[in-house]
C-alpha cells in the first residue's frame, strides 16, 4: 500500500496573530513553541503558567491576591468556552475522519507529536505517568488563576505524542468544566491503532483524556476546598521484605 | 482438516526439556540436555534445519483449519505474530462449543436430567483429556479456573497462607509474569515472608545457578516459568524441581508458554503445581487450570466459597467436597472447559513433538531473519547447538517506540505482533527498558509469515527514520 498525499492539516497553523503575539514572554520562554498551539483567545495577555492552583491551597493565609484572582476565576462567566472544545472536538473528528488511509492517520499524528514542546525530563515523573497505556505517558495539569485547565504531556512514543498533542490542543486553556464534560466515547472516530468503540488499556486517546479528566476533577475539589476522597493506596502489593 | 480423537486419550511419550545447561549444583539424575538431532527432527523436517518444503510444513497444512487467519487486516493479508498473547482457535475447538450450546447446554453435577448429565459427561472428560495431555497421575489433580492467573491466585491463597510463615522465602526469578509474582507478593505481606529474585545470567537466561545458590532451608516455594514470554528461553525445570525438592521446598510451575507448544509431563518434571490457560492452547478463553499432586491438594483449604465446592452446608458451618470440587465454587465454565478439551484432541492429533520440532525451526528461522534488521536488540538467548528458544522473540530498535512500530505494522502491513512490557515489569527494568515488541508463533506459522513480517518492519523502521 502506497502512502497518499497527506491532507491539509486542521488544527493548527490557523490564524490566530493574537495567540502568538499576546502571550506572555514568561510562558514563552517556557515553552517557546506551546504559544503555537494556543488558538483560544481567551488566553490573551494572561500568564497561566506562573500561577497554579498552588493559590488555592495559600488561600486565605499568606496571599489575599491570590485568594482574590482565585475567586475572579470562580466567578468568570464560561463566555464561549463550551462551544470552543466542542467547536475543536468537532474539527478534531473531522480530520482524522477525512484521512480514510491508515498511514495518513499514523502520519498526521506524528506530524502533530513535533509540535508538541520539546522533551522535559521534569515531566516525566512518576506521579505523572498516565496508567494503562502500553506506551509511557506523563500527563501534568494545572489551574490557573482564573479557573482554568493548563496540560503539559509527554510519551516515549511519538504516536502517543501525537494524541497527546490533539488532546492538548482541544483542551488546554478550557474551563475545568468543559474538561469533564468531554465523553471518551466523543474520540472514538479519531482512533489510529485501535478499532471502534475501543475502552481499552492500550488506548491512548481514552487513557490520556480520562488522567487530564482525573486530575482535572482533583483539582476542582482541592480549589473548593474539599478533602480529596481517599482511594486505596497504590502500593498495595508490596512485599514485606524483597531482597534479590 | 485435522481430524479430533474424541475421547482418545492420546498419550505422548516422555520427553524432558532442559534446554538451558547449567552446571548442577546439586546431583541430577536423568538429566541430559536438549539438542536436536536427527532423531528428534526427523518426523516432521528430514532436512532440518534448513526449510521445509513448503508445501509440507505443518503450518501450511495446518492453516485451513484456522478460518480467522484467512482474512485481510488494513488491506494486506493478516499475518498474527501475537500467539504468546492467546492462539488462534481451529474449526473443531468453535465446533466443540457450538455443539455444546446447541445440543446439551446445561448445568453440571446439578441435575439427573439427559442435557445435565451429558454436560457433566463431557465436562469431566474434558478434565482427563487435561490429565492425559500432562501425563497427571489422576484426573482429580487437575482443577478447572478461569485462567492460570487465578490457579496461582487459588495456590498462593490457599497453600501459601497455609503453609508459609514469617521470615519463610519464596523463591521466583525476575522473568515471571505479573500473575505469578504480585500474588507472591501479597502472600508475602499477608505472612511476613521474604520474596527473593532469581536474576539473569549474561546470555540473559535466568540464572540456574544462582537460582540453586539461593535455595535454601527457608525456601518454602520455588515459582518459576517453564518458557519465558520476553526471553523464548527455556528453564530445566526437572533440575530446578530435584534441587527445590531436596531442600523441602515446593515448586509451582507456570506452565502457559510451554504446554502449548510441547510435550509437557508433570510426572516426569515432578512438579508440585503447574498451570496453563486455554487460550494460548488453541482453546477457549475463560478457563485455564491447575496440576497439583493429589496430596498438596487434599490438604488445602478452599480458594471460594459457593455452591460445587462443598459436601453439606449448614447454617453455621459446611464441609467441603474433595478436589477438584472443592475449588471450583460456582457453575464452570462448562462450555469452555469442553472446547478446551477438543483443543486437547486437536493439538494430540498433530502430535506435541511434531509441533514442538516445527516450533524450533521456525524458532531459528525467526531469529535469524530478525538479526538481519539493523539497529536490533533481540532479548534472551541467542540460539546455539545448547540452547534453542520459543518460537518467539522480543526486541527494541533503536530510537523507535515498539509501540510505534506494532502500530504501523498492524495499520499498514497487517502484521499483528504485541508491544509493551508484556506483563513483565520487573524483567524490562531488568533489561533496561520500558516496553518491547515481541513477535510470537505457533505452529499455524509459515516461513512466509516470517518473510512477511521482516519486510514489513524493514518498512516500517524506514518510514520511522524518514520523520527523523
Amino acid at each position: 500500500m502506497n502512502s497518499t498525499t497527506i491532507p491539509t492539516t486542521l488544527l493548527y497553523f490557523n490564524p490566530s496573530p493574537a495567540a502568538s503575539t499576546e502571550s506572555s514572554s514568561k510562558r514563552q520562554a517556557h515553552n517557546p513553541r506551546h504559544v503555537q498551539l494556543k488558538l483560544d483567545k481567551r488566553q490573551n495577555g494572561r500568564n497561566f503558567l506562573s500561577k497554579s492552583i498552588k493559590c488555592t491551597q495559600n488561600r486565605g493565609i499568606r496571599n489575599p491576591t491570590a485568594l482574590a484572582s482565585c475567586l475572579e476565576a470562580t466567578e468568570a462567566p464560561p463566555s464561549k468556552a463550551a462551544e470552543l472544545v466542542a467547536d475543536k472536538l468537532k474539527r478534531l473528528v473531522l480530520e482524522f475522519r477525512s484521512l480514510a488511509e491508515p498511514i495518513d492517520r499514523v502520519k498526521r499524528l506524528l506530524h502533530y507529536a513535533a509540535r508538541l514542546p520539546p522533551y522535559n525530563e521534569s515531566t516525566r515523573k512518576p506521579e505523572s505517568r498516565v496508567p494503562g497505556c502500553s506506551t509511557q505517558v506523563w500527563v501534568e495539569a494545572e489551574m490557573d488563576e482564573l479557573g482554568r485547565m493548563r496540560f503539559r504531556a509527554d510519551s516515549d512514543s511519538e504516536i502517543s505524542k501525537g494524541f497527546c498533542s490533539c488532546l492538548i490542543w482541544m483542551l488546554d486553556g478550557a474551563e475545568a468544566a468543559e474538561v469533564l464534560e468531554v465523553k471518551t466515547r466523543d474520540l472514538e472516530d479519531v482512533n489510529v491503532g485501535v478499532y471502534g468503540k475501543v475502552n481499552s488499556r492500550v488506548n491512548t486517546w481514552h487513557n490520556v483524556l480520562l488522567a487530564m479528566q482525573r486530575k482535572t476533577q482533583a483539582l476542582v475539589v482541592e480549589r473548593e476546598g474539599k478533602r480529596p476522597l481517599e482511594a486505596l493506596p497504590s502500593l498495595l502489593a508490596s512485599a514485606n521484605e524483597v531482597s534479590g | 482438516m485435522m481430524m479430533t480423537m474424541e475421547g482418545v486419550a492420546v498419550k505422548l511419550p516422555s520427553y524432558s526439556f532442559p534446554i538451558i545447561r547449567s552446571p548442577a549444583r546439586c546431583v541430577t539424575r536423568n538429566f541430559r540436555p536438549f539438542s536436536i538431532s536427527a532423531s528428534t527432527l526427523k518426523e516432521g523436517h528430514p532436512a532440518a534445519p534448513s526449510a521445509p518444503p513448503a508445501s509440507l510444513s505443518l503450518g501450511h497444512l495446518t492453516r485451513p483449519d484456522f478460518p480467522i487467519l484467512h482474512q485481510e487486516v488494513n488491506g494486506s493479508r493478516l499475518v498474527y505474530l501475537d500467539n504468546a498473547a492467546t492462539s488462534q482457535k481451529p474449526t473443531a475447538v468453535i465446533g466443540a462449543l457450538q455443539n455444546y450450546y446447541e445440543s446439551y447446554n446445561s448445568n453440571v453435577h446439578r441435575g439427573i436430567h439427559y442435557l445435565s448429565a451429558r454436560a457433566t459427561e463431557e465436562y469431566e472428560l474434558a478434565r482427563k483429556k487435561v490429565s492425559n495431555f500432562i501425563n497427571a497421575s489422576d484426573s482429580r489433580e487437575i482443577v478447572f479456573t478461569r485462567n492460570a492467573t487465578e490457579a496461582i491466585n487459588l495456590v498462593a491463597y490457599t497453600w501459601g497462607l497455609q503453609n508459609i510463615k514469617p521470615d519463610d522465602e519464596i523463591l521466583l526469578t525476575v522473568a515471571e509474569h505479573h500473575s505469578a509474582i504480585v500474588p507472591w507478593q501479597l502472600v508475602a505481606q499477608k505472612t511476613g515472608a521474604v520474596l527473593k529474585f532469581v536474576e539473569l545470567n549474561g546470555d540473559e537466561i535466568p540464572d540456574v545457578d544462582n537460582l540453586k545458590d539461593m535455595l535454601s532451608r527457608k525456601t518454602k516455594l520455588v515459582v518459576v516459568h517453564h518458557v519465558s514470554n520476553v526471553l523464548g528461553s527455556v528453564l530445566p525445570i526437572k533440575d530446578i524441581v530435584l534441587c527445590a525438592h531436596d531442600v523441602g521446598a515446593k515448586v509451582l510451575v507456570d506452565a502457559c508458554q510451554s504446554v502449548p507448544h510441547m510435550v509437557v509431563d508433570v510426572q516426569n518434571l515432578n512438579a508440585d503445581f503447574l498451570v496453563a490457560s486455554s487460550h494460548k492452547m488453541c482453546g477457549p478463553t475463560g478457563v485455564g487450570f491447575l496440576y497439583g499432586k493429589s496430596d498438596l491438594l487434599s490438604a488445602m483449604p478452599p480458594f471460594l466459597g459457593g455452591g460445587e465446592m462443598i459436601s453439606d452446608v449448614f447454617l453455621d458451618h459446611s464441609t467441603y467436597a474433595e478436589p477438584p470440587s472443592r475449588f471450583e465454587a460456582g457453575t464452570p465454565a462448562i462450555g469452555e472447559a469442553i472446547g478446551l478439551g477438543a483443543a486437547i484432541d486437536y493439538l494430540s492429533g498433530l502430535g506435541m513433538q511434531k509441533i514442538h520440532d516445527y516450533e524450533i525451526f521456525l524458532a531459528k528461522y525467526l531469529y535469524d531473519s530478525l538479526s538481519s534488521v539493523p539497529n536490533i536488540h533481540i532479548y534472551g538467548p541467542a540460539p546455539s547447538n545448547h540452547v534453542t528458544r520459543a518460537a518467539l522473540c522480543s526486541f527494541n530498535i533503536d530510537n523507535i517506540h515498539p509501540t510505534d512500530l506494532a502500530t504501523y505494522l498492524d495499520q499498514q502491513h497487517g502484521v499483528a505482533i504485541r508491544s509493551g512490557h508484556h506483563c513483565a515489569q520487573p524483567l524490562h527494568r531488568h533489561l533496561g527498558v520500558s516496553a518491547s515488541a515481541r513477535a510470537s508463533l505457533h505452529f499455524y506459522n509459515t516461513v512466509e509469515d516470517i518473510d512477511d513480517f521482516i519486510q514489513a518492519l524493514n518498512d516500517t523502521v524506514s518510514f520511522f527514520n524518514s520523520f527523523k
